[in-house]
């Protein structure tokens, strides 16, 4: 699996010119698929990045990753508490059982909060600047995640902007989530179209 | 029962982007300690709460607490240990160094707080911020603090209708006060409202005026058992109560952004058990790490009803000649924010509100009562003590 480097190319509007996301299909498990080459040194030292290590040899939560490289963001879910987590867990939080549900989550959401960064991007994200980080409230569950939003310069967002959730490569290795601007809510935009 | 506990005094380095490391800047808080508290010998100091939130990231130091205590020549026979609370980690040392005193385990306790942070590397600098968050989860998104608070001001703003110009009006009072407080980050610079309603965004709709900085700074205060109050000083600031409440971590479960339901129980339970209600409150240090923060802080304690916070600062309710005096010192915003030296220093400047000492046009007419209030991370947490010119229990 090839994705784009995380180092893009310095662009006025990461938004505007970020080629489209890799289309992370549904296929071979791990095992089956081709390894990928393993990278001899990492891109940066491990307390450096902000990604976290995703194989099975460094987190019990693997199976989100390789659900993600699938194209489905997913969590776990307590069978007796029923409730769902986030992020997703290897013990529950209310009743302390470890044998725990993992389900798909919506892939759509409307965006409660979002804020623009123009500024004091931390090592690695300095090129990604401007970029917009945002709540979203997932369709039909109650869960409001924190994430990206690409796919929009932040003076033409608005509260109640729906989004659908992107899965994006990291590296060779890896792979994290984001949102993608579908649609503002109609009427004025606000409150920050005032600052544009 | 538990003893009664006096803050007898401290002494701060000068705060700012400082030509010094973490060690000199603990020297230099150590040295200030000794000249604030003179009859304060090195051999009467049996405990030390080293508050530091991230030296390991920004020094690359471990084990801080006895490094300290050498570098400021103590030897603790008591009690010895850092508190870690991110941006509380200086009031986590003296709610520590309160409750090992008053249940007996030592006598005589300093309380350091140093953060150093300025970096050659900013992003560098950055990066460690983002560690306070959810780092595996909320981190690679970009989650440092000012797009956090920034979301809260975006929120304010939609439901409530608060402005530009109120956020304005919180950091132009701190930074008058802090043009009268000569350890501050803005020591004699003065930023009217309509200077601060040009300095550049950082993560609309927040600007530059309404975030605290990246500071280097170290404080430290003295905590004595109740009777060896008056070996150190005529005019101790008694600990009267605290509070504290957690609410969450992951920025999923943050809940409502415009309502600080964790400064509300942490201030419920420090006034109850000061025995006091707010309005007995002279004045109060808030954690204004953003101006929108001390806009939220004033409707949780009660101070407006929610909604007004806004309006609150614009009036001036918060300043002197209003109805409390809210950051005397300067706030974060006028002294900057070393993280572990910021709730130490608040502490510290509530002695020397009691005892009558802080410049003039910054003094607090006869305060007889303070609050003083912490958040950390994106306001997860909150920490509240509540200090006094009266011993508890006396009359």
């Amino acid at each position: 699996m090839s994705g784009p480097s995380r180092r893009r190319p310095p662009a006025r509007s990461s938004a505007r010119t970020e080629a489209p996301a890799p289309r992370v299909e549904a296929g071979p498990t791990a095992a089956e698929r081709p390894r990928p080459r393993p990278s001899a040194e990492p891109s940066r030292p491990f307390l450096l990045d902000f990604f976290p290590l995703e194989s099975a040899a460094a987190t019990r939560l693997a199976r989100f990753f390789e659900r993600l490289r699938a194209g489905r963001l997913s969590t776990t879910r307590c069978p007796v508490e029923g409730e769902l987590h986030w992020p997703p867990r290897v013990a529950c939080p209310v009743c302390h059982r470890e044998a725990l549900d993992w389900v798909d989550l919506p892939e759509t959401g409307t965006v409660y909060a979002f804020s623009p960064v123009l500024a004091g991007a931390p090592l690695g994200m300095e090129s990604d600047l401007p970029f917009i980080v945002g709540l979203v409230d997932l369709d039909g569950v109650p869960l409001r995640l924190f994430g990206r939003i690409v796919g929009v310069e932040w003076p033409a967002l608005a509260i109640g902007a729906r989004v659908r959730v992107e899965p994006f490569a990291v590296d060779a290795d890896r792979v994290f989530y984001r949102f993608r601007f579908v649609s503002n809510p109609p009427g004025p935009i606000t409150p920050s179209s005032e600052q544009a | 029962m538990t003893r009664r506990v006096a803050l007898v005094g401290g002494g701060a380095a000068r705060f700012g982007v400082r030509a010094a490391t973490w060690a000199e800047l603990v020297q230099e808080a150590g040295a200030a300690l000794f000249r604030g508290v003179p009859n304060l010998r090195a051999a009467d100091v049996d405990s030390l709460f080293v508050g530091a939130a991230e030296p390991e990231r920004f020094a690359f130091q471990s084990h801080v607490a006895p490094l300290a205590a050498e570098l400021i020549g103590v030897r603790p026979s008591k009690i010895l240990q850092r508190t870690e609370l991110a941006c509380a980690s200086g009031q986590s040392a003296i709610r520590s160094a309160y409750a090992a005193i008053a249940a007996g385990l030592c006598d005589v306790a300093v309380c350091l707080g140093v953060e150093k942070m300025n970096l050659p590397s900013m992003a560098e600098a950055n990066t460690s911020m983002a560690c306070v968050m959810d780092r595996p989860w909320d981190g690679p998104h970009g989650a440092t603090a000012p797009p956090f608070f920034a979301m809260v001001a975006q929120r304010h703003m939609l439901e409530f209708g608060t402005t530009e110009e109120m956020l304005a009006a919180v950091s132009e009072k701190n930074h008058r006060f802090a043009n009268a407080n000569p350890i501050a980050q803005f020591y004699e610079k003065s930023f009217s409202r309509e200077k601060l309603l040009k300095l550049p965004w950082i993560a609309p709709p927040l600007r530059l005026g309404d975030c605290s900085s990246m500071t280097d700074g170290a404080a430290a205060v003295l905590l004595v058992a109740e009777e060896r109050a008056r070996d150190y000083t005529d005019t101790p600031a008694w600990v009267l109560g605290t509070g504290q409440y957690s609410g969450f971590h992951n920025l999923a479960h943050a809940g409502p952004l415009t309502e600080w339901t964790g400064l509300t129980r942490a201030a419920r339970e420090a006034l109850r058990s000061a025995r006091l209600e707010i309005g007995d409150v002279d004045f109060a240090e808030l954690h204004d790490c953003f101006t929108i923060s001390e806009i939220v802080e004033y409707e949780a304690l009660g101070l407006c009803p929610r909604g007004e916070g806004g309006r609150f600062a614009l009036d001036g309710q918060g300043d002197r000649g209003g109805s409390i005096v809210i950051n005397p010192r300067g706030g974060l915003l006028g002294c900057g924010h070393p993280l572990g030296a910021t709730g130490i220093a608040q502490a510290l400047e509530v002695y020397e509100q009691f005892a009558s000492r802080v410049d003039p046009r910054r003094q607090v007419p006869d305060p007889e009562v303070a609050l003083v209030h912490n958040l950390s991370g994106s306001a997860n947490v909150h920490s509240v003590m509540i200090y006094g010119r009266t011993a508890p229990g006396a009359s």
